[in-house]
């Protein structure tokens, strides 16, 4: 990989120019507009309206089953739309077959033909468009520098590592010049080292050629990581488009906020909101942990909704009788037993128990910070948090 | 039928197996015997004593078995095998049998062997009552068969004497098989389709009927009904053709191969069902044919003539040779077999398919009165004639075809043979057929 | 420890090893050495003679029975070859639902629920000359006499054979298919490939291994067969199958035993060009 990388860097650079200004200002965006998709009586995709812009790494994220797939391969030309529009750079798609879309796809189990050498793989799709055998040399000769593996050109896909096959799928991708890349759960077949490598890489290239990269993931971090644009895909709807920043600090739903990670979320009632600067001051009535504040808009009292508190932004002291109970209007805090720590490196869980409720939650720390107080297993504690950091959920 | 024979042999064995572990029970060890001798070798009772038969289907018969066994007392067991494994058997595994059922055309092969023991003609009661046909040849005096080609029963019956596998052309006291079934064969044709009759072996090859011949394809037999043809067309004529030359094969080969190119023959048959089905379905309106298949088609409601032809039938005759390897209580066994096939009642059984009983007068004993008149003298049919079976094969008022036992069998001039040039027979019908 | 493993390795291949070389290594090689024995046209004396092999080389009758099995062989695996593929492609790709693919399968495998004997009893109602095919075809006035060749012919032969032996080329086939990813397929399609390049390019490449092992299948059945090849030519053609039953019954058993030998290195070599072209070790 080492090796690869250097090539990349070294060798391409003389005709790394041509062909980036081959792929470049070549990008286009994509635009569905309310696109269903309906096998029998199942409802893979609903009503899905989306555009991302010419140029965007965009990313659609949500557990398996969730319809992104779907949406992927339709954008592709390789399933049909139920109804609804799909547009292309300007042009509608609907009816054109996948070869002429200006799009490309790279499969999950990268799709390389097994019978045909890593050079063959690569020429196929200029093959396929007649391209003239001078300039398809040189075109697969330069897809081979750019990925770093020029010396592997008369192997077969089976004698080639999970990160060389996955290299030689986007070079069989991106040699066709599309306008769009898509990219179906790209790094999921590499190892969890490999997967991190490949993301900056995959990154990297997209930022080299500013064509149009659509990937599907499940893998939260992977999107945080690549995004230009989230696409929070569940039940074959989205629930949140967003740039990762938005995403991480304000997700939209209690679903979001779940599936970015280990937000803890409190289900109560709407029985106050105040307006207040910007956001409103809400508060949320939660059986057997009283009242909490969140920030928030678009409320309606009496509603049944949530908030939301990142596991990071909380804090933990040891609890003591005296300590006054809900000390200012400022802070929530609730009193919880620790029932597990594990250490995972950088960041050390903490796993807690609510005491009155028995709700589950996790508070997430720097190492070297738990390393420094006297907390342990077992113990009683009050976790408590600012209004400002926890995020009122209406649905 | 493979899997019948399957069946059988699994039987066999596993009966072979059980006797190996009584004998290992209640003999001393000296006496165990290995699986593939008789497991009837430490009986000493005859009830006790199983005969095992190879032969062709006619005769491996259950009707038959159950008589026998009900008669005599012990038991049989048999194999219904072609003719060409029959021979092979009887020549290369001596061991699967008691009993030999074959052609005597085959005996040439099989008794040099040294498989077959001569069988001592005093012991067989009814000896004197088996037709000259085997022993002396002369059926009556001025009678065709009596001078005919090929290798007749007679030739091959016996051998000089007790220990020799060299035949005799004189009547001894060591015969080689007992016989007790023959037939004599010749063509079969729809009337319907043919529109007159055939009376002449050369109307298989006549430009009428091209396209819609068969011959059978057993190249012994083949061969001596293409040269039957031959001869009565008058193309070629033979010093003996049971025992052709080369010469004489490349010539009848040629001729054949021509007609063949010319599209004269449909197809050949190698099965009894197979000719039965090329007549039945107007493939073929005349090929040489078997006389229980005329009876088939005749049974379909379709019309068939067995021809009587002017040059005469093409013989061929079955019989009983003991294995070499029986002695003490189940060599009698076998001869009590043997004498049991004599007295008659397997003669009528057979005779009611068509075929003739070596010992005639007894199987008259166990035939009604109208069913001799019809099978034997020619007479036109008395009653309904049914089969062993049950099943009617002939209305009242119907003659058979040929008529009488003296008038057809008189009228064999060729015997089903073994020919001093098989190799090259086989030979030369393979060119013929991939021609 | 890593006696015991190997000792239970030899254990576990033990019986088939010795069912091997007990009922097919030890049964050809009898076959070989009886192929070199002298037959005087009564019975075979061992010896060593190479007349037996010279008889079948110097002669036209078996050089053309050869030919014959050959021309057969070629002629069965071209249209077994030509229907099977489009069959297989059809129940691998176009039939979604397992149970339909095991069920078009079973009905493939019709004609081997029947004997040799009932298919040959069948073939004449339906290709004789007054069966029902000629009198389908007169009845629509498409011929005014009954065409003959349809039965007792090389045609009924090949069309015997092939729809005997169409299944050991379509399942071989259809297996190697079903294991395509499908989304090579798609892969090539979003590459720009056409349908007739998808299948040259993707599918017959990847199907070759199945279409080895049919090819293997069907070459060497009918090199091998003789019962199909008499009832269908009506006894008229003959194979070298046949040539050998036809010695055997006539005793001949050092000819049939050369034949037999002559027979089974040719059906190798054609295995082994077969593999030379296509590696099925995928398959396997």
């Amino acid at each position: 990989m080492n090796i690869s990388t250097s090539t990349t860097a070294t060798t391409t650079s003389k005709n790394q120019s041509q062909i980036e200004q081959a792929l470049q200002n070549n990008a286009a965006g994509v635009l569905m507009n309310s696109v269903t998709k309906k096998y029998g009586s199942f409802t893979a995709v609903e009503d899905l309206t989306l555009e991302i812009p010419a140029g965007y790494y965009c990313c659609l994220l949500g557990p398996s089953g969730c319809g992104k797939t779907t949406a992927l391969r339709m954008i592709a030309g390789h399933e049909e739309v139920t109804s609804g529009d799909i547009f292309i750079g300007g042009r509608k798609v609907n009816q054109i077959p996948a070869a002429k879309r200006s799009t490309s796809m790279m499969f999950q189990s990268y799709a390389l033909f097994p019978h045909k050498t890593i050079w063959e793989n690569i020429e196929f799709g200029l093959k396929m468009q007649k391209v003239r055998e001078a300039e398809r040399r040189t075109r697969v000769g330069e897809m081979l520098d750019l990925v770093g593996l020029s010396h592997l050109g008369d192997r077969k896909p089976d004698q080639l590592s999970g990160g060389q096959r996955q290299r030689i799928a986007l070079a069989r991708s991106l040699v066709t010049r599309p306008q769009v890349l898509m990219l179906d759960e790209p790094l999921s077949a590499l190892d969890e080292n490999l997967r991190v490598r490949m993301r900056t890489e995959l990154r990297k290239i997209q930022k080299q050629f500013g064509m149009t990269f659509i990937q599907v993931t499940h893998h939260v971090e992977e999107a945080f990581s690549l995004s230009d644009q989230i696409v929070v895909m569940t039940h074959g709807k989205i629930d949140q488009v967003a740039s990762p920043e938005e995403l991480f600090d304000t997700p939209a739903s209690q679903f979001v906020a779940k599936f970015m990670g280990d937000n803890n979320i409190f289900q109560g009632k709407v029985i106050n909101c105040v307006q207040d600067s910007d956001l409103d001051l809400i508060q949320l009535e939660v059986e057997g942990l009283g009242t909490i504040f969140c920030r928030g808009h678009g409320v309606v009292i009496g509603t049944e909704a949530a908030c939301s508190i990142r596991p990071d932004l909380m804090f933990v002291e040891p609890y003591s009788p005296d300590l006054p109970a809900k000390s200012s209007l400022a802070a929530n805090q609730i009193s919880a037993r620790i029932t597990a720590v594990e250490m995972t490196g950088y960041v050390t869980r903490v796993c807690l128990m609510a005491e009155s409720t028995g709700q589950e939650l996790l508070y997430k720390v720097r190492t070297e910070d738990w390393r420094s107080n006297s907390l342990h297993e077992g113990q009683l504690v009050v976790l408590s948090w600012s209004k400002d950091n926890c995020i009122f959920l209406a649905y | 039928m493979s899997s019948k024979i399957g069946r059988r042999t699994l039987l066999k064995t596993g009966l072979a197996a059980g006797a190996t572990s009584i004998a290992a029970i209640s003999c001393s060890p000296k006496q165990e015997t290995s699986v593939n001798k008789s497991p009837t070798l430490i009986t000493n009772k005859i009830k006790d004593v199983t005969l095992r038969f190879v032969g062709t289907g006619a005769a491996q018969n259950n009707d038959i078995r159950n008589q026998a066994e009900k008669d005599l007392g012990f038991k049989l067991q048999m194999r219904a095998l072609s003719t060409g494994e029959v021979i092979q058997i009887g020549i290369s595994q001596p061991k699967q049998y008691d009993i030999f059922d074959g052609e005597f055309f085959s005996l040439p092969l099989v008794f040099p062997s040294g498989n077959l023991q001569p069988i001592d003609v005093s012991r067989i009661k009814q000896f004197d009552k088996i037709t000259p046909i085997f022993t002396t040849g002369e059926l009556y005096s001025g009678a065709k068969v009596n001078t005919s080609q090929g290798t007749a029963p007679r030739k091959v019956m016996f051998v000089k004497n007790q220990d020799s596998t060299e035949f005799s052309q004189e009547p001894t006291n060591w015969a080689t098989m007992i016989p007790y079934q023959y037939g004599a064969d010749t063509l079969g044709y729809r009337p319907d389709l043919v529109g007159r009759k055939i009376e002449s072996w050369a109307e298989l090859f006549n430009p009428e009927f091209k396209g819609r011949t068969s011959l059978l394809d057993i190249p012994s037999i083949g061969i001596m009904d293409a040269a039957m043809v031959l001869e009565s067309q008058g193309l070629m004529t033979f010093r003996d053709k049971g025992n052709m030359t080369k010469e004489e094969l490349d010539k009848v080969t040629q001729i054949l191969i021509d007609r063949k190119q010319d599209g004269h023959f449909r197809a050949f048959w190698k099965t009894f069902d197979e000719s039965v089905n090329f007549m039945a379905s107007g493939e073929v309106v005349v090929q040489s044919m078997w006389s229980p298949a005329v009876t088939a088609v005749k049974a379909r409601g379709l019309p068939c003539i067995y021809a009587p032809l002017k040059e005469g039938y093409r013989g061929w005759g079955g019989g009983l040779g003991i294995s070499k390897n029986l002695s003490g209580i189940e060599l009698d066994a076998a001869y009590e077999y043997l004498n049991w096939v004599a007295d008659g009642w397997i003669g009528g059984f057979l005779s009611r398919q068509g075929y003739y009983s070596s010992t005639p007068e007894n199987a008259r004993k166990f035939m009604k009165p109208e069913e001799w008149d019809f099978w034997y003298e020619g007479k036109p049919a008395a009653t309904e004639i049914v089969d062993p079976y049950g099943e009617k094969i002939e209305s009242k008022g119907a003659v058979r075809d040929g008529g009488s036992f003296e008038k057809r069998v008189a009228n064999i001039t060729c015997w089903n043979s073994f020919m001093q040039e098989q190799v090259y027979l086989v030979y030369k019908w393979t060119e013929f057929i991939v021609a | 420890m890593l006696n015991n493993k190997n000792l239970s390795t030899y254990l576990l291949v033990t019986p088939q090893t010795l069912i091997f070389v007990l009922f097919l290594v030890l049964p050809i090689i009898a076959i070989a050495i009886v192929s070199f024995w002298n037959f005087n046209g009564f019975a075979m004396t061992p010896g060593f003679t190479l007349s037996n092999y010279l008889g079948i080389f110097t002669s036209k009758v078996y050089l053309s029975t050869y030919l014959n099995t050959f021309k057969f062989a070629a002629i069965v695996w071209l249209i077994c070859l030509l229907i099977s593929y489009p069959v297989a492609y059809f129940l691998a790709f176009q039939i979604k639902s397992p149970q339909w693919q095991t069920i078009w399968f079973l009905i493939c495998t019709v004609p081997f629920l029947t004997s040799n004997i009932i298919r040959m009893i069948a073939w004449i109602p339906f290709l004789g000359r007054e069966g029902l095919l000629n009198q389908a075809l007169m009845g629509l006035n498409l011929i005014d006499r009954p065409i003959e060749i349809f039965l007792f012919s090389d045609f009924a032969v090949v069309l015997a054979m092939v729809q005997l032996y169409c299944l050991f080329m379509i399942a071989p086939i259809f297996n190697s298919m079903v294991r395509i990813d499908r989304a090579l397929v798609s892969a090539a399609e979003d590459l720009g490939s056409s349908s007739f390049q998808i299948q040259k390019e993707i599918i017959l490449p990847l199907s070759a291994p199945g279409i080895a092992i049919g090819s293997i299948f069907v070459v060497t059945l009918v090199m091998g067969e003789f019962a199909t090849m008499r009832l269908m030519s009506g006894g008229k053609s003959s194979s070298v199958g046949y040539l050998i039953k036809n010695q055997i019954d006539s005793l001949q058993y050092p000819m049939a035993a050369a034949n037999a030998i002559v027979l089974l290195l040719l059906a190798l070599i054609v295995v082994a060009l077969i593999l030379r072209t296509v590696d099925i070790r995928k398959q396997l």
